[in-house]
């Protein structure tokens, strides 16, 4: 790095720069609504979104159909992220990691995954509804299965990268097996593991909103398909920017988590 | 003249155990219906405090023959006897100085040099001041908190001593360890590495393709020959220590073992 770049990572600037493009398209929706380029019941004035996302956010329930639910639904989603994701972190990590590290687990598994994966998630919706109804397991089991793939193909890709090397020092030091594993296999597999947990995590969120959009009663995907059907763009709108900040928060929450809980996370990825 | 250096070249001259002993080790290795006899009957045996150098060309099976005494692999015939017990894979008491950088990447300077005694269960403040020394043998106290990635590859050799020097190997096994080091460097290394050995007085075996490194560093030179690999000659050092990389006697010396090696 150089000097210079040094002094533009340290300006005020550089902290602002991740908010100048939603800065710039905010503008520019202002624009085309000030000038009526769109009809409103198309794309309606950022000031309406404002409002419609503070009653839902901070309104009293009952002041309007979508007032004040905001923190039921965010709960409600949240908590089918979480437990869908963990599902496929618990699963998908332990195994990527062996599959990277045995070469009979990974051909074993190989055709299967790959094939599992090239089927697009949203056709284990009917399926999944037959199975589990309409609710809360069927939007957990389609999380859990569409984030698993990262995961897993990331943690085996970063456990099968890790320098042999290493583990022989760890070994001639004496540690190996499940001490090696833990010591030297997973934070050498780390910038790998974090890969796959970020993109894990994110595609949770999308599979999250397709899950809830079969009829749920609460949630942040519920209350887009309820305020579709109800024709209330606002609200489609204001779903849809609830849905990027916590997707982007959560992101953020994991990488700091990591980072925390882990040295090779702080240094490596 | 001759008894006389040699005298010399032994100051801690106490008496001589046999420590280390490579019985018949033959290796070969196989694949697509051919195989390749990549060590053919290695006999040799390390007194306690030896520094023995492994000289020959590449491909002469050298470090294979490491890797079989480090037990990364075993031999396809033969022993390795350490304290006439049969070596059975890695383990502390054989410690190797690769020939790549293999620290890790995640842990400083001094987390790296711990590494090994963090699993030995000893308490926490004996820990410690065996790392502060280690760290001050190789001359790293500055460099403590700073990550491999950020330090040159001669400190990354320190680093690699350091963390097994504190594990009280009683073999230190070294692949060419200063091979990847600017000329400089390389020197620093070896008088590093002389100073600590004659200060801790490990058993090392040093396989190296550097004439004048071995000639620098060895009490015994075994110098192999390939296809298939083999000692072919056994050759003592008797230069006097500290050794001058320049005086005549070195030179003639590091001629004379060129010419064996070309021959």
């Amino acid at each position: 790095m150089t000097g210079h770049e040094m002094d533009i990572r340290h300006g005020g600037a550089w902290r602002l720069l991740p908010g100048v493009i939603p800065a710039l398209f905010i503008l520019a929706w202002i624009v085309v609504s000030a000038a009526s380029l769109i009809p409103t019941y198309l794309l309606p004035h950022p000031l309406e979104i404002a409002k419609s996302g503070y009653t839902y956010i901070l309104g009293q329930s009952g002041e309007g159909p979508y007032a004040g639910r905001f923190l039921i639904d965010s709960g409600q989603s949240l908590l089918r992220v979480g437990c869908g994701f963990a599902a496929a972190v618990a699963f998908g990590l332990p195994l990527g990691i062996v599959s990277g590290r045995l070469p009979v687990v990974q051909r074993l598994m190989s055709t299967t995954v790959n094939a599992l994966r090239a089927v697009p998630g949203i056709t284990w919706l009917p399926l999944a509804m037959v199975w589990f109804g309409i609710g809360v397991r069927t939007t957990v089991f389609l999380v859990a299965l569409a984030a698993f793939f990262p995961v897993y193909l990331n943690a085996a890709a970063g456990a099968r990268q890790v320098n042999p090397v290493l583990l022989q020092a760890g070994a001639m030091m004496g540690v190996r097996r499940v001490r090696g594993t833990f010591a030297i296999l997973l934070p050498g597999a780390m910038p790998h593991l974090m890969t796959g947990l970020r993109l894990g995590l994110g595609i949770s969120w999308a599979y999250l909103v397709l899950g809830e959009l079969t009829g749920v009663s609460n949630g942040l995907g519920a209350v887009i398909m309820d305020a579709r059907m109800l024709g209330r763009i606002d609200m489609i709108v204001v779903g849809i920017i609830i849905i990027a900040v916590i997707g982007r928060l959560s992101d953020s929450l994991l990488q700091a988590g990591m980072r925390f809980f882990f040295k090779s996370a702080r240094r490596m990825a | 003249m001759r008894l006389q250096l040699r005298a010399l070249a032994s100051p801690r001259e106490k008496p001589r155990e046999k420590i280390l002993e490579i019985a018949g080790v033959h290796k070969i290795f196989h694949g697509n219906g051919n195989f390749l006899h990549v060590l053919e009957g290695i006999d040799f045996r390390a007194e306690k405090g030896e520094l023995i150098c492994i000289v020959g060309r590449s491909g002469c099976g050298k470090s294979t023959l490491l890797k079989i005494v480090a037990g990364f692999m075993p031999p396809s015939s033969g022993k390795v006897l350490l304290r006439s017990r049969s070596v059975e894979g890695p383990g502390p008491e054989r410690c190797v100085i690769f020939q790549e950088d293999a620290l890790f990447p995640w842990l400083t300077v001094q987390e790296n040099i711990a590494f090994g005694l963090k699993w030995k269960g000893r308490d926490k403040q004996a820990r410690v001041e065996e790392v502060e020394r280690f760290l001050g043998l190789v001359g790293l106290n500055e460099f403590r908190d700073y990550l491999p990635g950020e330090i040159s590859g001669g400190m990354k050799q320190r680093v690699a001593l350091a963390r097994v020097l504190i594990l009280k190997p009683e073999v230190l096994l070294m692949d060419e360890p200063f091979a990847s080091l600017d000329a400089q460097s390389r020197e620093e290394m070896q008088n590093l590495l002389l100073s600590l050995w004659q200060e801790l007085g490990h058993t090392i075996l040093f396989v190296t393709h550097d004439v004048n490194e071995a000639v620098i560093l060895a009490d015994k030179i075994l110098l192999m020959s390939k296809n298939p690999g083999r000692i072919r000659e056994e050759i003592r050092v008797d230069l006097p220590r500290p050794r001058s990389r320049d005086s005549s006697a070195f030179l003639h010396f590091s001629r004379r073992l060129r010419e064996a090696l070309r021959a």
